[in-house]
């Protein structure tokens, strides 16, 4: 029997994630018929607000719709009753990050701001004793080039524990949760078996989606051609993001993958990969934060109108993450060394709790989720296509 | 039954009309197109007694209105003949212009020549001028032998007889009485208000049903014109417009008026005896000794005495200030009119109709309406407290194969405005609405809006696939199959299942129309003679409806609807006297031999027998015949007559049709036009060359459109009308098979 119970409470539930309009849908679908992801085999996001209204979250917590939106936010322009489904999608990824996370960090994390804060002060209060307890000599002398000998201070091998712990960590988490989305999403359904075969033939969709976010381009369906789009600033956020999202993952590949390489006592050409990248790396962030913050802060396009305060605290560490970083290379090489030090310290107690904490329970799982979202809808899509 | 054969009298003893104008309406195209209207004109002028006969471009227009009046008086006419539209359109406009020009009214005669010839033979012109031939003639004949005749003018008596003290009721005896007429209200209750006063608030204003009562109540009570009766029926009903007779019977409340304040009192706390509360719909009890509720008005007790009959002790005791033999009163009201205004009853679900009855927690509306009056507080229903509260819409409305088809209009608003007061009052109360639309219908909409904001959730289900009510363990569930939902079926736990039960007829309705004649509905509400245009009108003249008993209405409607009934039956009655149309049955009293058999099928009780002249005879109340003919074919010595339809008029019309037609046909082809519109006119003529055309071998379209050298749509139109009337056929494809050939048909 098909019977999904009502839960009327679920409706309060939703609202500590951020949509607080959704009520006033009267179902006319009008947000369905202008959204530009939307297809016959996803519906969305008429669907997504019903099953909120009703409280069943069975329903929600196994569908997929919630990722194939990019929250360009044509349907919180269309509502006739203003009752923001934009708005009410973007609450929803929240609220399913929160149920992906089997340990319920997430969703204390998302729900209290307390928490929240807590969370990142733990975290780097932990990194701070490391150092206290760890780091070797805070020595004054520099290097022949006339750099701080900041591997005396912080022996690069030995952060590299410390990175790969962390890389360790937020892997198992993350992956486990991608697990427990899966089960949800794909293995639950009754009505349709995935056979192995597509498992690999559809594979390519993560890493696809992972570097480019494809699915931005669909967003806003103008009709007008692809450079028409770029010429007219419609893409600037898509191209922004790339930009942010190359920068970061740039980073992140040097310091988990190459640290011996990036945390060098070197102080190389300014033209010298280690700088460029890192330079490239630091400007994609910043631009990156920069631009989304003036949008949040001016309320300028529909998806930035409405914040919740974990998009904040997303884009605040990664800005003092990236602007402790290049302070902390410009005291390096210009022969700071307490600065240089000082600045480190910080600078990685800001970086292991965010990347301990954003990345597995809350908002920067999206990386991960939304690629894996769209394999696994192609997956349901093609196995109904090989059942017919 | 001729009337020479039978009456001896000769088919021409009424006076001839010998100067008759007839004027024959083009109607812009509408007659002109297929009715050779000219010819018409020039064919009319030869008929006996015809002076003028003219054709007019539009008869109705001004211009042509004080044309004819001119004509009327220059060439001294004593009667016209206008052949235009349908009588139901132009009958009084023209009877104005005769009456402007001196001439009486009913020495005009209207021909339809429109709606009965040219509109329904437009494919056969020709035959349509010949019937029109026909029709005018008859006309002419008809105008020849007409009578003049006067109004009939009755005395009215400025009394109004309104029956049903609810909101419409009270509201029209105001305006009635402040506009000089003497009212009688009657009331079957015991208390006024109806429907209103068991509402709590109401929407869009909030206010209390009480406070409404009170007002209008206070207001009726300041008016000496307006005497309230309450607990009383109307019985009998005899008379006619401008003179009513209605008996009604008056129940006693069983209380001695005399009596002891104080001992009622006493005896009231000392009642034990209790009934279920109908008024709170048996959700409560009342003792035997009760007002409604206690702000009831009238502000008087009232005894149930079916109750208190066994308690003998009880009445010997109080026996001084109640006594439960007090009889029944009647009393005879004379009135000018009657508004009848009895509201409606609310519909009461079958048993287990939605777990009606059957389950613990399912209630109709307006039971929550008075549970929510009855519980300022905490809503609490059956000792529990209620913290949600599923409405199920349409029960007994809306019924596509049931007895009610149709929907009431107020509930979607009533239980969204109920919905939005249980939030209000009781603070954590959720509501959940199983629908199938929702018709917040104008400026209602906003309370739909705002229960939406507030979080109400809506469920549409379809009328074939109803939510079903069940107790899960002791819960009560209801399941829908939900169609905003991709049809899911879903489940909800709650505390209250409230059924919307619309309005319906009151279950006395049909003995009240049987008393006063008023017809009555499949759906059993009163009948008004048409909804657009007369909707506060019977077709007993002076009997009038008003509010919710013609069909269901919200008390806004309601009140406007009785104020219209009451504005229009101060026009009729204000003067004292009424005006009628003399469009009746006449007895002529020589032949007339009293059979009695008009009178057994007369509808409108107008015919009676009495004595003139040394004989009985059959005699009009000319206020009640309504001219509808019926007594005239059973008359067996044909001594009745409908004026205007008398034995004369008809006959002459019959010879006016079978006189021989001559027309003349068209002379010469006219010029054809390839674009533009083409009249009705040219038809012929492109069928002609068509029909010519393809005689010689059968073509195709582009064919004759090259040979013809007529545009090709014009071509296509033509053949597709004259294949539809069969006047061509296909015979096969083209050697391209591209295109039909086509033919005369056989």
């Amino acid at each position: 029997m098909n019977m999904a119970k009502i839960n009327p409470d679920f409706a309060e539930e939703i609202k500590k994630y951020g949509a607080q309009d959704f009520n006033a849908c009267y179902n006319c679908g009008n947000c369905t018929a202008v959204c530009s992801m939307t297809d016959a085999d996803n519906s969305f996001p008429r669907k997504i607000i019903r099953y909120t209204s009703l409280g069943l979250e069975g329903e929600l917590q196994t569908s997929v719709e919630p990722w194939l939106c990019y929250y360009c936010g044509d349907c919180s322009t269309s509502c006739p009753r203003q009752a923001d489904p934009g708005n009410l999608m973007m609450s929803v990824r929240r609220y399913l990050v929160a149920k992906y996370d089997w340990t319920g960090l997430s969703k204390k994390l998302y729900t209290s701001k307390v928490w929240e804060l807590g969370a990142i002060i733990f975290v780097a209060l932990i990194v701070l004793l490391l150092f206290i307890l760890y780091s070797g000599e805070m020595t004054t002398e520099l290097t022949t080039e006339g750099g701080v000998k900041l591997n005396t201070f912080a022996p690069w091998q030995n952060v590299e524990i410390l990175d790969w712990s962390m890389a360790g960590l937020l892997s198992f988490f993350l992956l486990s949760n991608i697990v427990n989305m899966f089960f949800k999403i794909v293995l639950k359904r009754k009505d349709v078996k995935v056979p192995l075969k597509l498992y690999f033939t559809e594979l390519f969709n993560i890493l696809f989606h992972f570097f480019t976010q494809w699915n931005f381009s669909k967003c806003n369906a103008e009709k007008k051609s692809f450079w028409e789009k770029i010429k007219s600033g419609e893409y600037n956020y898509w191209l922004i993001h790339l930009f942010l999202m190359t920068a970061y993952v740039t980073m992140f590949i040097m310091i988990v993958g190459f640290l011996g390489w990036f945390q060098t006592d070197n102080v190389y050409k300014w033209y010298h990969p280690q700088r460029l990248l890192g330079y490239y790396a630091t400007a994609g962030i910043i631009t990156g934060i920069i631009y989304f913050a003036i949008l949040r802060i001016k309320k300028i396009i529909e998806k930035s109108k409405k914040t919740h305060f974990s998009d904040w605290t997303f884009l605040i560490l990664l800005f003092l993450t990236a602007f402790s970083g290049i302070l902390l290379h410009f005291f390096r090489i210009y022969g700071m060394p307490y600065a240089t030090y000082y600045t480190y310290v910080i600078h990685m107690m800001i970086l292991i709790p965010m990347l301990i904490i954003e990345v597995p329970f809350s908002k920067w799982s999206h990386l991960a989720y939304r690629p894996f979202a769209i394999y696994f809808s192609r997956l349901i899509i093609e196995a109904k296509k090989i059942k017919k | 039954m001729c009337s020479k054969c039978l009456s001896g009298k000769k088919y021409n003893e009424v006076k001839m009309k010998e100067r008759i104008g007839v004027y024959i309406c083009h109607c812009g195209g509408n007659i002109s197109d297929y009715v050779d209207v000219e010819q018409l004109s020039e064919m009319m002028k030869d008929e006996d007694g015809v002076v003028i006969a003219k054709n007019v471009m539009f008869a109705c227009a001004d211009s042509n209105q004080k044309e004819m009046i001119n004509d009327i008086r220059d060439k001294n006419l004593d009667s016209i003949v206008v052949a235009s539209c349908s009588p139901k359109l132009h009958l009084h406009t023209f009877r104005g212009v005769a009456q402007r020009a001196g001439l009486n009214p009913f020495n005009y005669v209207q021909v339809n020549i429109r709606e009965q010839c040219s509109w329904p033979h437009s494919d056969h012109p020709l035959d349509a001028t010949k019937k029109a031939v026909g029709l005018i003639r008859a006309g002419i004949k008809r105008v020849a032998r007409s009578k003049a005749l006067e109004n009939i003018v009755i005395d009215a008596k400025k009394a109004v007889v309104i029956v049903g003290a609810g909101v419409s009721g009270m509201r029209a005896a105001i305006d009635l009485a402040k506009m000089g007429n003497d009212v009688f209200l009657v009331e079957k209750d015991f208390f006024v208000g109806g429907r209103v006063a068991q509402s709590g608030e109401l929407f869009m204003t909030n206010q209390k049903g009480k406070q409404l009562v009170e007002q209008l109540y206070n207001e009726i009570k300041s008016l000496n014109k307006i005497t309230l009766f309450t607990g009383a029926t109307l019985e009998k009903i005899s008379g006619s417009l401008g003179n009513f007779n209605v008996s009604i019977k008056i129940k006693p409340r069983f209380i001695n008026e005399k009596a002891d304040e104080k001992l009622l009192n006493q005896a009231i706390s000392e009642c034990s005896v209790e009934v279920p509360d109908v008024f709170n719909y048996g959700l409560t009890r009342r003792k035997a000794i009760y007002k409604n509720y206690p702000e009831a008005l009238p502000d008087k007790y009232v005894v149930d005495a079916e109750a208190l009959k066994n308690e003998k002790e009880f009445l010997k005791k109080f026996s001084s200030c109640i006594d439960i033999y007090q009889p029944d009163e009647t009393l005879t009201l004379n009135a000018g009119s009657v508004l009848v205004t009895t509201g409606v009853d609310t519909y009461q679900p079958e048993e287990n109709e939605f777990g009606y009855k059957k389950l613990n927690g399912v209630i109709t509306l307006p039971e929550l309406k008075r549970l929510m009056e009855l519980n300022p507080e905490t809503l609490i229903y059956n000792n529990k407290k209620v913290r949600s509260v599923a409405f199920i819409y349409c029960v007994g409305n809306r019924q596509s194969k049931g007895k009610n088809k149709y929907c009431s209009r107020f509930c979607c608003t009533s239980t969204i405005h109920t919905s939005l007061q249980l939030k209000e009052k009781y603070k954590d109360v959720r509501a959940f609405h199983f629908y199938r639309d929702i018709r917040t219908y104008g400026k209602q909409e906003i309370l739909f809006e705002k229960s939406s904001k507030q979080g109400d959730v809506y469920l549409r289900f379809d009328e074939k696939e109803p939510p079903v009510v069940e107790m899960n363990g002791n819960k009560l569930v209801v399941k829908v199959k939900d169609y905003i939902t991709t049809k899911k079926e879903l489940e909800l736990e709650t505390d209250l299942v409230v059924l919307v039960t619309g309005m319906v007829s009151r279950s006395d309705s049909s003995s009240l129309a049987e008393i006063l004649k008023i017809p009555i509905g499949n759906d059993k509400f009163f009948n008004e003679i048409h909804p657009k245009l007369k909707p506060v009108e019977t077709v007993i003249k002076g009997v009038f409806i008003g509010g919710s008993c013609q069909g269901p209405k919200n008390v806004s409607e309601s009140v406007q609807s009785s104020l219209a009934a009451s504005a229009k039956i101060n026009a009729l009655i204000k003067s004292g006297r009424i005006s009628l149309d003399p469009i009746v049955a006449t007895v002529d009293k020589d032949i007339c031999v009293w059979c009695g058999k008009c009178a057994e099928v007369c509808e409108y009780d107008a015919l009676k027998e009495i004595k003139a002249e040394g004989k009985n005879i059959a005699s009009v109340n000319m206020a009640s015949c309504t001219g509808c003919g019926i007594c005239a074919p059973v008359c067996p010595v044909d001594a009745i007559q409908i004026a205007q339809y008398t034995n004369d008029e008809i006959e002459s019309m019959i010879d006016g049709f079978m006189q021989k037609i001559e027309l003349k046909e068209k002379s010469g082809e006219e010029e054809v036009q390839a674009e533009g519109a083409v009249t009705m006119k040219e038809y012929p003529q492109i069928w002609k060359q068509i029909l010519q055309s393809i005689n010689e071998k059968p073509k195709t379209i582009p064919e004759i459109s090259k040979e013809l050298e007529i545009n090709n749509d014009l071509v296509t139109y033509h053949l597709m009308t004259m294949n539809k009337y069969s006047i061509v056929e296909s015979a096969g494809l083209d050697k391209k098979e591209t295109y039909h050939l086509y033919k005369q048909k056989n």
